[in-house]
């Protein structure tokens, strides 16, 4: 058993005595309920368990959590698709979402929802131009997959989300 | 007559068992206002303009939606903790079952259940004859089918649980000793459908299945594959019949014949898995009062209750509930494979054999691959005799061998459409295919997005591509010429009902820059072959017996309530109903609730028989009783969503509308009922959530609702439907008048009252001859694709592609769009990617999951060169047409033509992978 702390969604939780190989997915979901973030292979293959890692300098990237022990995030500070909205409001790529028409049984949502929202903070630091950008959509979100939709949606709705702002994700062009 | 699907148990109550079904819902309301979530509220069909989905705030905050997100403390009077059990399964089907080595399970890991076949006995289990064979392999006797469970394993708790699955990962403690080969079993189905048309297209046919019957072949012991030939010992007459003309037709294409271009040809598809995203689940409670509570995810919710009570109707004292309350969720993901799923079945045992504890059984992924229903392999001889002067298809015939796996399932039903489709868009005046759903020691396979069509249409389509090169014929051409055209006749010898637009499809087809462009792209590069495919399909709709149920509700300020019993399995049939609803009442429900089962009970409807075996004097006597119909509930599958799903509601808000908002306005606009305009409710429509009406003052949906309850109108309906190829008819009083509409009860609210039946003075169920009916209802689907391929490697690229269909008036226009995206990707992973060896070595042995086993990622697609265009109802008013399997179909024979057109070689079984790409290259 290992002591568990970790910030999820802004809110501390710990310290908890978790077995060794506690899986995260079981943590968030037979543990804390938290259950908007999937189990969907269990071999970090369809990524619907990913979610966030906030890293203390600022950087986030996503991580599977159906492989991974829960106690690899003691310490660390997490989002899931439950944290995205902030006070009754949806975040621009949960919009987006609905707008798109962008899932269809919605059960890898929370990990393209989270994929989605690490890129584009990852370009509101480090912008990309714009014939750069389509690949870019495609290199992240490829790992995610997606059985109704043909994916075609998903990457619309985060093109739009970024020409949307396109001052804060693309490099000017002159 | 189409094989029975279900036996007959009526969901009401089953051996004194009291059965209800009711929606789940949200565990946790998300944070946000529900009517906010509703697409648009306020604007005239605003998904039309990208508003979003109904479930779309649930989905994208990670609301409690599916059943694997409940536990017993989600759910209101449950106990807080929530045990878990595992389903464990045999990966061996050729030595005999010996047992579990339980002694790797002891101390903390020991667990506090174990249910066999033994128990099974013990409790007085009766298993629904859907389902028949052994649900636990007893000791002593071979597995059925490699996945075959051997007992459930219930874990207090979640630690135990969680280390115990990995513990049994291994695949060594189920224990086999001699070896005795596979089970030996029954074909699940073997069928023959013969048509010999008359001499010109209005002559009547010479023989067909719906002027005879559906026939089968006498059974035969001992013999792997059905005695197809007319002349054996002891063959069902009418089966001798067709046989007769069939072996005819197959006589002519095997004769010498110069002007007659003969194609004899095998294919060959293979077992993919649905690969729904969330793996099955099921959570249950046997509470001290007898009581079996239950949350399910499914697509048939009705045949889980029906069949949860069957298996427990008989059982022993402590064992037997006296009230089964079956809850459901949304699923994530079903294809098919979470239609008539036995895994409901183990959910009930684990809670019935642990009494007082809430227990969640969910397959890992390894198990839904093991255990989870797959789509048929089919293997296929196709013969095709093609007039070689006027490029006209004379005779098919071809021979269908489908593997079935472990259990019957829908087996006989897949080789039947399957075996119907096989003619695809075609006109053939002549047509013999006979077909065989064989048992085998494989993983059982059963409903699965194409029913069998996938398989069929793709040999054919690439049969016809070759038929096109051989006649030196443009391929578009070949199929415009043999395109059956509206009225012409089917397979089983009847027309279609809707419309057929091949030709439009055809067209555009032809006319579209991949098709014109084909032979400039063709020169390519050096490093790598291009190549162009078509391929254009139909497919069904409905299965022959489809039902839904509605309530519509409105409120005294204007709001609107739905429900309706189809299952959201990512369709989007909740945002449908909300705008096909809106269309009679002027605005957008403030409430949608699918699966819902619970709220139509002032129908008060009884039924009996089998729908798609019964006979006319039978339902003629049935249809005596005005609470009777052929069939109460049916799955959510078939891409029906549109056309059935939403019939009921549809046709409740109508009665609201024509009873209740019509009479509001009259009222309102001071126009008495002996006025002449008092009976043009037809000329008034809704434009931005105002009833108009020439010369009159528009009215709101507030103002209309709020007279309509003050007076006493009609604000509430309920009403159920039927469909046999055509819709039950019903004439109800009401209000003095006949009213006449395609429903077959009804119930109303008037005011704030109660809901109140309304006897039916006349019903109109579709002729039981319907049945012998192959489909009446279809959609066409057309798709070009242009690949590029390395010849180095072997690797493809799809480099464009454009697909053209047609599905009447679209509900929901984005998300038939998305479906159509979806189905490009599945097909793309079909013929390219996903397979699963049949037998050992396949996903019967617990070790597969993603990874090994490959899905269509977006790389694999041409997200940004696709291409798809829907069209245009042919009328304002067209009905809604299903849409969502055809979509997938044409992709897959239009990859293999491509390649062909790129390497020269017709690769006749499926997928198609590098690998045997860089093999015909080298």
């Amino acid at each position: 058993m290992t002591t568990l702390s970790l910030t999820i969604n802004g809110q501390k939780h710990g310290p908890v005595e978790v077995r060794d190989d506690l899986s995260m997915n079981d943590f968030l979901r037979e543990m804390l309920g938290m259950t908007g973030t999937k189990f969907g292979c269990g071999a970090a293959q369809c990524l619907s368990c990913a979610i966030i890692v906030d890293e203390p300098d600022g950087t986030s990237y996503t991580s599977p959590t159906c492989i991974a022990p829960a106690v690899n995030f003691d310490g660390k500070s997490i989002r899931t698709v439950e944290g995205h909205a902030r006070d009754g409001q949806l975040s621009a790529l949960q919009k987006a979402f609905i707008d798109h028409f962008a899932f269809q049984c919605g059960y890898c949502t929370a990990g393209f929802l989270n994929e989605g929202q690490v890129l584009l903070e990852r370009l509101a630091r480090k912008p990309v131009p714009r014939e750069a950008l389509e690949q870019t959509i495609s290199d992240a979100l490829d790992g995610h997959l997606c059985r109704c939709t043909g994916y075609i949606k998903y990457h619309e709705a985060v093109r739009d989300v970024i020409l949307a702002d396109s001052n804060r994700y693309l490099i000017a062009t002159k | 007559m189409r094989p029975s699907r279900r036996e007959l148990v009526k969901w009401l109550s089953a051996g004194g068992i009291s059965v209800s079904l009711s929606h789940l819902g949200l565990a946790k309301e998300a944070p946000f206002a529900a009517h906010e979530t509703l697409p648009g509220r306020g604007n005239f069909n605003p998904a039309t303009k990208g508003a979003g989905r109904v479930d779309g705030v649930a989905k994208v905050t990670g609301a409690k939606l599916y059943a694997s997100d409940f536990r017993a403390n989600d759910l209101p009077g449950w106990p807080q903790a929530t045990s878990h059990a595992i389903l464990v399964r045999a990966n061996d089907a050729t030595h005999v079952y010996t047992g579990l080595d339980l002694a790797r399970l002891s101390g903390a890991l020991k667990p506090s259940v174990v249910i066999t076949a033994a128990d099974l006995d013990r409790i007085g289990t009766q298993v629904p004859e859907f389902y028949a064979g052994d649900l636990f392999c007893p000791v002593g006797k071979s597995p059925l089918y490699l996945g075959q469970p051997v007992a459930l394993l219930v874990f207090e708790k979640f630690d135990a649980f969680d280390q115990a699955r990995l513990v049994l990962r291994d695949g060594t403690f189920v224990k086999f000793g001699e070896e005795t080969g596979p089970v030996i079993a029954p074909d699940y189905g073997s069928f023959r459908f013969t048509r010999v048309a008359g001499s010109g297209p209005e002559k009547p046919d010479i023989y067909s299945p719906i002027q005879a019957g559906w026939v089968s072949p006498k059974k035969v012991q001992n013999a792997a594959l059905p005695v197809w030939s007319p002349l054996a010992k002891e063959m069902p007459p009418d089966y001798a019949k067709a046989a007769k003309h069939g072996e005819q037709i197959r006589a002519e294409l095997a004769a010498e014949n110069a002007s007659l271009l003969v194609l004899d040809r095998e294919f060959e598809t293979q077992s993919v898995d649905p690969m729904f995203l969330e793996p099955e689940c099921g959570l249950a409670w046997y509470n001290k009062g007898g009581n079996l509570e239950l949350v399910l995810g499914v697509q048939s919710p009705y045949e889980a209750a029906e069949s949860i009570a069957h298996l427990l109707a008989k059982a022993r004292g402590p064992y037997k509930p006296a009230h089964i309350n079956a809850q459901f969720a949304h699923v994530g993901g079903g294809f098919g494979g979470r239609d008539h799923t036995p895994f409901i079945l183990y959910v009930a045992l684990a809670a019935i054999c642990f009494p007082g504890k809430p227990v969640r059984l969910a397959h890992d992924r390894y198990q839904q691959f093991q255990g989870g229903i797959k789509r048929h392999p089919i293997k296929m001889r196709s013969r095709i005799g093609i007039d070689r002067a006027s490029g006209t298809i004379k005779a098919f015939a071809a021979d269908h061998v489908l593997d079935g796996g472990g259990l019957a399932n829908f087996s006989a039903n897949v080789a039947v459409v399957a075996a119907t489709g096989a003619i695809g868009i075609y006109d053939i005046p002549k047509v013999d295919v006979t077909t065989v759903a064989l048992h085998s020691r494989g993983v059982t396979a059963g409903s699965m997005r194409g029913y069998g069509t996938l398989q069929t249409m793709t040999a054919l389509e690439v049969l016809i591509d070759e038929a096109a090169s051989e006649l030196k014929l443009d391929p578009i051409e070949f199929r415009r010429r043999n395109a059956l055209k509206q009225n012409g006749r089917t397979m089983t010898g009847n027309p279609y009902i809707v419309s057929v637009r091949t030709p439009e499809i055809l067209d555009k087809l032809e006319k579209h820059p991949i098709w014109q462009q084909r032979a400039k792209f063709k020169q390519g590069a050096s490093d790598r072959l291009v190549g162009t495919g078509v391929a254009c399909v139909t497919k069904d709709y409905g299965s022959g017996a489809d039902c839904s149920l509605g309530r519509v509700e409105l409120t005294a300020d204007g709001k609107i309530a739905i429900f309706c019993d189809h299952v959201e399995m990512g369709n989007g049939i909740g945002t449908a109903l909300a705008n096909r609803v809106a269309s009679h009442l002027g605005t957008i429900a403030d409430e949608v609730s699918v699966a819902r089962v619970d709220s139509y009970d002032a129908l008060g409807l009884v039924s009996s028989g089998d729908p798609y075996t019964m006979d006319q004097k039978t339902q003629d006597a049935a249809a005596r009783n005005p609470r009777w119909v052929p069939a109460i509930s049916s799955a959510t599958s078939a891409s029906i969503g549109a056309h059935v799903g939403t019939h009921s509601s549809a046709e409740a808000a109508r009665v609201i509308f024509r009873f209740g908002l019509w009479p509001a306005a009259l009222e309102l606009w001071r126009i008495p009922k002996t006025d002449a305009r008092a009976r043009q409710w037809a000329s008034a429509h809704w434009q931005n959530g105002q009833l108009v009406m020439p010369g009159l003052e528009p009215l709101a949906l507030p103002a209309l609702a709020a007279t309509a309850h003050a007076r006493g109108f009609v604000t509430g309906a309920v009403a159920h439907s039927f469909s046999r190829w055509a819709w039950s008819r019903a004439g109800f009083p009401l209000f003095g008048e006949q009213y006449r509409a395609e429903i077959d009860a009804l119930a109303i609210r008037r005011g704030n009252g109660k809901f109140e039946r309304i006897t039916r003075t006349s019903v109109k169920f579709p002729p039981t001859d319907n049945n012998r009916i192959g489909t009446a209802y279809t959609s066409m689907c057309g798709t070009l694709v242009r690949v590029e391929i390395e010849r180095a490697t072997g690797a493809l690229r799809i480099a464009k592609a454009y697909s053209v269909f047609e599905c009447g008036t679209a509900l929901v226009p984005e998300v038939v769009m998305g479906q159509a995206h979806g189905g490009f990707a599945m097909g793309v992973g079909y013929a390219l990617l996903e397979t699963l060896p049949p037998f050992e070595g396949g996903p019967g042995n617990g070790e597969w999951n993603l990874g090994r086993y490959l899905v269509a990622r977006g790389s694999d697609l041409p997200l940004r060169d696709l291409e798809i265009e829907m069209l245009k109802p042919l009328t304002p008013d067209e009905e809604p047409k299903g849409m969502a399997e055809v979509v997938m179909i044409p992709i897959v024979p239009a990859l293999i033509n491509a390649i062909d057109d790129a390497t020269g070689h017709r690769f006749r079984a499926l997928p198609v992978t590098p690998s045997l790409l860089k093999g015909v290259l080298a």
